[in-house]
């Protein structure tokens, strides 16, 4: 018969697939004893109790010394908090000011901005268009690093010594759902592991009682829809679980109407006790993790409540991320990221939707930063108060960016709109806080009139790279075996970005 | 170390897999997956990614090399240059180099040593050669082989000096077999007589059972969920909107093809190109659904030739992975790195599948958020009782024109009667009059107030659809038509009339009604003629009454102007003090299209004057000696189109075509052949934009050749695939349905045979069913029989602590398989325990009950969630919807993928969301209450638990089993009915349809608990 102590001691990490290599250096009896674990827990066997959701990570166990150095050399990030801005802010609006396009807009963008290329939208030659000149536009040099923020984000502004931006990030993709996928899984079409499925896999999760790769949404869901944190191949505990801000924030986490707690306490136990004589009887390692899942789904009946109480934070947190607790809003959940990571969430991925401006972008711009610059300025700010920034990576990102060029005066008559941005691939900017990168720091530079690249492109295979190689891998061992070959996030791409680590 | 003490005895590699001591190593067991993991990436078949001339895919390019030594002297290891590299401490020499962060173990270096001292064979991969049907095996336990199946495995487990198990019990085989076989758990009286029989005879029990099974029509529906998993079948597109699109007749047609026993070698024809088969029948066209599935992009920036391309592509790969077993995509961009296929095989077989339409075109608007979904659908045949209805319909609706136009040509008196009236009526000026709005209502959840002019103008939340009901008054002595305005205004996001989307402020109008409320009755108003100011293109007004509510009226790019429409009453009524004229607008098409400011008026006008045409008012306007010939024709003309014959007609038309689209055929999504085929070409990295040399339609170089009597087509690859000598197809199925039965493969690598993959445990088993489910005409069942009624199906399944240590995947199979079923299994099972379970078989994609508000609105139509109250929320999993942006969130949780891409094979994991989803789901909560509901009913106090045990678990309880369930009962009994108000909370659920038939309500709610226990126990959820 199995022996299985305290439930929490069997928890060793989240790999189970005898086709998993994930190489460590050899020598050491704990890498060994690692390989032979990996090697041989049968795949199927849910891992036989080795791998559960809440995995605690190597490091916490104490169990591989490798681990607590990261999974390949010393992490700078132990958590991120990644912002998927969906649809795509208009970053020459926000971020890259280009003082040549707004003198020259209103002409007729360059033919080599058009001809040949693929737009999603704009089928004439477009105009180009420049940020508005009025002082709501206005760009201003923040900080001591001098970097350039727009107005737009006046609370932003005041933590620009914190960022670090790049503003030469390119994709290879100009439609929202396979850009999505493409920015988050490495791949255009469906059936790939989002970035935080390879975080949950690579390093498992720090807490015992939430899951390590937690999504938040604001807004409709994405094209991408749940694939932009599925776990593809890798196995499903690995895929981001949505804590929702309506009714239960995991499905099916309270009890049915009239179960009390002491009475849901009851059903467990018999449920273990009955377990347990079956165990005894058939002796299947299987038995003995379902028993020990059905503890913690009971355990984050309490602790998943907790944490999404945010009423119980003080009034000058509130006052600082403009929350309001019961609603459902953006800046609830960037409380809730930094909540999470405080409790030792591996990977938080926060989506916010309506971005995507493609009529009347000066109109709608501002509202959308309207809700999003206090939170997220407080947010890099509290992790920041509590020495958590050092070792959190604060990301933003959108699949792509917007065009220097002008949509949605194609309309006609009375329906003629005011002027968008269409979809752009060939150049964006975002930022990075935190977790080891270069603060107040700007990388690459875009031309003139913002469309191309000046210099150091960074490729969304570049940066993914980046992102894992601050928690500590390296993406090109971070692998997982599929269809008879060895997948990773970056496929047979990806050089890491040194201009941007700290 | 503590690690250790958890994990006894683990070896380092599974280790079936190596050889005996003092064997020469095997080429393709030890040798190929080194070099192919290894080297075969600078050194293999890609000719691009070739480093040094040299390839070690061959024995021919081992011994000649490349640039440098040769690297493979056979026989002579300290001559091989190879032997050299690999064994070297200089970075610059060792192979593999440490930049490409491959390394060999210290036993992969004398593994390969070995082999080349031992001659440095090559064989070719097993996989690429037919398979032969081996000889039986001898087996010392002769008595144990109930069949070949048990000899091969007995003769791999003695070699070990190992055994099967000693046989499980009855109740267990039965149980066993009934979830392999029809996915449900058996009756308690099934496994009584299973019982008797067994007693008997065991051999003849066994047959009846799995016959028995294997005839029922729950078998197809159990055994569609692998096939559809691969071919990604699902009920939406995927993607930006993830709209529903008909494709269920598909899933229908697996389910009776499967039930049917169709050989797999037509059930695989006529899913690749039951199309393209002489007289193809309804039936072969629906099969066709197969690659229909994939997914489709209508995201408006979507280029169509580019989702096409990437449709090919998916089909490509998914016939690749289904049929073959190989990974096709890699040579999408460049040759394959490990397996012989090139990138001009992969367009070879791109170019049999390259001759579909496109199945999205450019919107209509440049504003338009999405692409028109144009892939060709097929009608679904009408029952037969409708299709005599719909001739007759379609007859008279024909005749119609036919009819009006006689009438037109051959204008009758009253013209004369006409004119006076009109003329009169026009001195008289009918006016529209204002409907009084007395109360409305919306579902919309609006704010709404009526203005000084009798509007109501909506404001506050915008709903994606909505349903406005206008309850209103008039004074008005008789009414003939009624008229809908929908105005601007400055609140209304761009003016209006619409309120969804500034810049383009449509709405859509689905269908208008109108009742008149008299006393307790209510008279529906008949409507007819429908006009308006304006109306968009396909989106005329007469939509609005003809009963679609997929059609409707819309205004687009006339934004923000206001419109009108008006609609004659079919008789006119006279309206009474108290009564109340309802009118209803159905608004459902998404997206906020709902008017934002809408007037009604209605008019007493007999003669149509109030809804004449402006030009026909003025003419009547003039006095008689002052209008031209051209004016009296067109007054003509209008008399005759509006004169009670045509009025007549007209008003048969409009109900005849409401009712025919009342009956308008189901639709299903097939493939269709283009008449000339699109060229191929290879794409350069596999991007559409840079075609390079045109390919033929071919298969792939490595494969038997392509027969030159198959013709060029998809027709023809179906028949290639399944031809004899064929060395993959067979394997590769029966390999799948083994893993289905055993939880893994003789390959554990289902989707992959190629040179990458796992080597067979039982390569001559493998062959044994392969050749055995050829030659028996393809028949599945008969490869399932053999299976099941092997001694190898019929072990116990215990975990012996010695089993675990000497195979702990049970690779040899010295005991039966024990593992979760998967998440339709899982469902399936609750619902048959506790009785709920409708056997209703086919039809539209079912939805029970899911937590609220998960299908967030994603885009235009936006589909909703619709619980059904009835039987359908109990039926089997196979037929609730699968959408992939938000698959069943339930069986999402048990590994349930998003069928995105065709899925091989499922994860198996065991989590804390399982266990919530099962403790709290009010869907499995309801179940638990059936259960009680039915053990309560169904058994004698004294007998319940018991009862419980074998209706859920097949088996009586054990002593130990029986009081710790007694104890919670009792504890639970007790507190119920000391505490009615408790019982009362658990059992007066909103979310419950199931209404018990048991009245004692404390042993209902006491029960419920005991219910909701047994469904979450481990062996509920598990094959055991």
């Amino acid at each position: 018969m199995p022996h299985i102590e305290d439930p929490s001691s069997n928890i060793l990490f989240p790999m189970r697939s005898p086709r998993k290599h994930i190489p460590v250096p050899p020598g050491s009896i704990s890498s060994q004893t690692r390989r032979l674990f990996l090697q041989n827990a049968g795949f199927g066997l849910g891992g036989a109790a080795l791998a559960a959701l809440m995995n605690q990570d190597a490091a916490a166990a104490g169990a591989d010394p490798l681990a607590r150095r990261g999974l390949h050399h010393a992490p700078k990030a132990k958590r991120v908090i990644y912002i998927h801005l969906v649809g795509a802010p208009s970053h020459l609006d926000l971020f890259d000011f280009k003082p040549e396009l707004q003198k020259r807009s209103g002409q007729l963008c360059p033919d080599e901005f058009f001809q040949g290329k693929q737009l999603a939208f704009i089928r004439e030659q477009p105009n180009l268009l420049g940020t508005p000149k009025d002082e709501k536009f206005a760009f201003r040099n923040c900080g001591k690093s001098g970097i350039e923020i727009s107005n737009l984000l006046p609370k932003l502004q005041g933590v620009a010594d914190d960022l670090c931006f790049i503003k030469t990030l390119h994709t290879d993709q100009f439609n929202h759902a396979p850009a999505q996928l493409f920015a988050l899984t490495g791949f255009s079409r469906f059936g790939r592991p989002s970035i935080g499925s390879w975080v949950s896999y690579g390093l498992g999760s720090e807490n015992r009682n939430l899951p390590g790769f937690v999504v938040l949404v604001t807004g409709q869901v994405l094209g991408a829809g749940n694939s932009a944190w599925g776990s593809g191949f890798l196995p499903t505990i690995h895929q981001g679980i949505e804590f929702r801000s309506q009714g239960d924030p995991v499905l099916y986490l309270s009890n049915p109407k009239g179960v009390s707690g002491p009475e849901r306490r009851m059903v467990v136990d018999a449920v273990k006790d009955l377990n347990q004589l079956a165990l005894d009887d058939v002796g299947d390692p299987e038995i003995a993790t379902r028993i020990s899942q059905y503890e913690m789904a009971f355990r984050m009946q309490t602790s998943v409540p907790e944490l999404m109480d945010i009423a119980s934070e003080p009034k000058r947190i509130h006052e600082m991320y403009g929350t309001q607790p019961g609603k459902t809003s953006f800046a609830n959940n960037c409380l809730l990221a930094r909540r999470m990571v405080e409790r030792g969430v591996r990977f938080v991925q926060l989506f916010d939707q309506g971005w995507d401006m493609h009529g009347s972008v000066f109109d709608r711009l501002p509202q959308k930063t309207g809700q999003v610059d206090q939170p997220i300025a407080a947010l890099i700010t509290d992790l920041k108060e509590r020495g958590l920034l050092e070792d959190t990576l604060v990301v933003w990102n959108a699949e792509f960016g917007r065009t220097p060029m002008a949509q949605g005066t194609s309309g006609n008559g009375e329906g003629r709109t005011k002027a968008g941005r269409d979809h752009h691939k060939e150049a964006y900017t975002v930022w990075m806080a935190g977790g080891g990168t270069r603060p107040g720091h700007v990388y690459g530079q875009t031309d003139d009139l913002g469309y191309g690249i000046a210099r150091d492109p960074v490729h969304l295979h570049d940066f993914n790279a980046t992102l894992l190689h601050l928690l500590g891998i390296d993406h090109e061992r971070l692998t997982f075996r599929y269809q008879g070959r060895q997948f990773r996030l970056t496929d047979v791409h990806g050089e890491i970005v040194n201009g941007v680590l700290a | 170390m503590r690690l250790l003490k958890f994990l006894p005895c683990l070896p380092a590699i599974p280790w079936v897999l190596v050889p005996a001591a003092g064997e020469a190593p095997d080429f393709n067991r030890d040798i190929r997956p080194i070099l192919s993991e290894n080297c075969f990436h600078c050194h293999g078949p890609d000719e691009d990614a070739r480093k040094a001339e040299l390839r070690l895919d061959s024995f021919e390019g081992a011994t000649e090399g490349g640039e440098f030594e040769i690297p493979v002297v056979p026989g002579k290891p300290d001559e091989s240059e190879l032997v050299a590299r690999i064994f070297s401490d200089d970075p610059d020499e060792i192979m593999p180099p440490p930049e490409s962060k491959r390394s060999l173990t210290g036993r992969q270096k004398k593994l390969l040593r070995d082999w080349i001292a031992s001659g440095a064979q090559y064989d070719a991969h097993w996989a690429w050669l037919p398979p032969r049907r081996p000889a039986v095996p001898e087996v010392k336990q002769a008595a144990l082989a109930a069949n070949p199946v048990d000899a091969f495995l007995l003769r791999r487990l003695e070699q070990e000096g190992m055994g099967f198990s000693e046989p499980a019990g009855p109740a267990t085989v039965l149980r066993r077999l009934s979830l392999d076989l029809v996915g449900l758990p058996p009756t308690p009286r099934e496994v009584e007589d299973f019982e008797a029989a067994w007693r008997t005879g065991q051999d003849a029990a066994l047959a009846a059972a799995v016959e028995r099974l294997l005839a029922s029509p729950r078998f197809g529906e159990r055994w569609a969920r692998p096939w559809l998993d691969l071919a990604r079948y699902a009920d939406s597109n995927g993607f930006q909107a993830d709209q529903l699109r008909p494709s269920w007749a598909y899933r229908d047609w697996v389910i009776d093809a499967l039930n049917a026993n169709m050989p797999y070698d037509r059930f695989t024809i006529e899913q690749l190109a039951g199309d393209l088969l002489p007289e193809a029948t309804v039936a072969q066209k629906v099969a066709t659904g197969f690659h229909r599935t994939v997914t489709c992009n209508v995201e408006a920036g979507v280029h169509p030739e580019e989702n096409r391309v990437n449709q090919v592509v998916d089909r490509v790969n998914t016939t690749a992975t289904v049929w073959l077993g190989v990974t096709m995509e890699c040579a999408q961009c460049h040759d394959h790195k490990y397996d012989p296929f090139s990138m001009e095989d992969y367009y070879s077989l791109f170019a049999f599948f390259n001759n579909t339409p496109l199945e999205v075109s450019l919107p209509k608007s440049v504003n338009d958020v999405s692409h028109d979904f144009v892939g060709p659908y097929m009608d679904l045949p009408l029952p037969p009782e409708d299709t005599g209805k719909l001739a007759k319909l379609d007859r008279r609706l024909a005749a119609i024109p036919r009819l009006r136009k006689k009438l037109i040509d051959n204008p009758k008196s009253g013209y004369d009667a006409w004119e006076d009236e009109a003329a009169k009526s026009l001195a008289n000026a009918p006016q529209w009059e204002l409907l009084e709005v007395v109360a409305f209502t919306s579902n919309g959840g609006e704010d709404h107030r009526t203005l000084d002019d009798g509007s109501v103008l909506l404001s506050g939340n915008v709903p994606g659809t909505a349903r406005y009901v206008v309850e209103t008054t008039t004074e008005l002595e008789a009414i003939s038509a009624i008229k809908v305005e929908a105005l601007t205004h400055p609140d209304i996001p761009g003016k209006g009339p619409g309120r969804g989307d500034s810049q383009r402020t449509n709405f859509i109008l689905s269908e208008i009604d109108v009742v008149l409320h008299r006393g307790g009755k209510l008279v529906p108003l008949e409507l007819f003629d429908a006009k308006a100011d304006y109306s968009q293109k396909n989106w005329e007004v007469a939509n609005a009454i003809d009963g679609d509510p997929k059609t409707g009226w819309a205004i687009g790019q006339e934004f923000g102007k206001p419109h009108w429409a008006t609609f004659t009453l079919a008789e006119a009524v006279q309206p009474r003090k108290g009564d109340k004229l309802v009118v209803t607008l159905e608004q459902n098409f998404g997206r906020g299209r709902v008017i934002g400011r809408l007037r009604l008026s209605a008019i007493s006008d007999p003669a149509g004057i109030g809804t004449l045409p402006e030009d026909i008012a003025k003419i009547l306007g003039k006095p008689e000696g002052k209008r031209s010939r051209k004016d009296k024709n067109a007054l003509t003309d209008h008399f005759v189109k509006n004169s009670p014959g045509i009025r007549e007609l007209d008003l048969e038309q409009t109900r005849l075509r409401k009712e025919r689209a009342a009956l308008a055929p189901d639709k299903t999504l097939v493939m269709v052949e283009l008449d000339t085929p699109r060229p191929t070409r290879v794409m350069a990295r596999g991007n559409y934009l840079e075609p390079r040399e045109e390919v033929a339609a071919d298969t792939p170089a490595l494969l038997p050749a392509f027969d030159s009597s198959l013709p060029r087509n998809r027709l023809g690859l179906a028949r290639w695939l399944v031809s004899r000598d064929n060395p993959l197809t067979a394997r590769v199925a029966v390999n799948r349905w083994w893993a289905e039965i055993f939880g893994t493969g003789i390959v554990a690598t289902l989707e992959d045979f190629g040179t990458q993959a796992e080597p067979p445990t039982h390569p001559d088993l493998l062959d044994w069913l392969a050749v055995e489910f050829m030659e028996s005409g393809w028949d599945m069942r008969h490869v399932l029989r053999t299976i099941v009624t092997s001694n190898a199906y019929r072990q116990s399944s215990k975990v012996t602590p010695r089993l675990r240590e000497a195979d702990p995947r049970n690779l040899l199979l010295a005991r039966a398989p024990r593992f979760r079923v998967d998440a339709e299994r899982l469902r399936d099972n609750a619902l048959a325990v506790s009785g709920l379970l409708s056997t209703k078989m086919h039809g539209k994609p079912v939805m029970p009950y899911q937590p609220p508000g998960l299908w967030r609105q994603t885009g235009r139509n936006e589909p909703k969630w619709v619980e059904q109250k009835d039987e359908n929320r109990w039926r089997r999993g196979i037929y609730i919807v699968y959408r992939r942006a938000a698959p069943y969130p339930s069986m999402v949780n048990f590994d349930a993928p998003d069928r995105a891409a065709c899925t091989v094979h499922r994860p198996r994991t065991n989590t804390p969301l399982q266990a919530l989803t099962l403790l709290n789901d009010p869907a499995y909560v309801e179940m638990a209450l059936a259960l009680a509901d039915r053990i309560l009913v169904e058994a004698e106090p004294a007998d319940r638990i018991e009862h419980a045990f074998r209706l859920v678990l097949s088996r009586p309880p054990t002593g130990a089993e029986k009081r710790r369930l007694g104890v919670l009962l009792a504890d639970r009994l007790a507190h119920f009915a000391d505490d009615p108000q408790a019982a009362r909370e658990l059992l007066d659920n909103p979310a419950f349809v199931y209404k018990p038939k048991h009245k004692d309500r404390a042993a209902l709610a006491a029960w419920l608990i005991a219910s909701n226990v047994l469904l979450n126990l481990d062996e509920t959820m598990t094959k055991p």
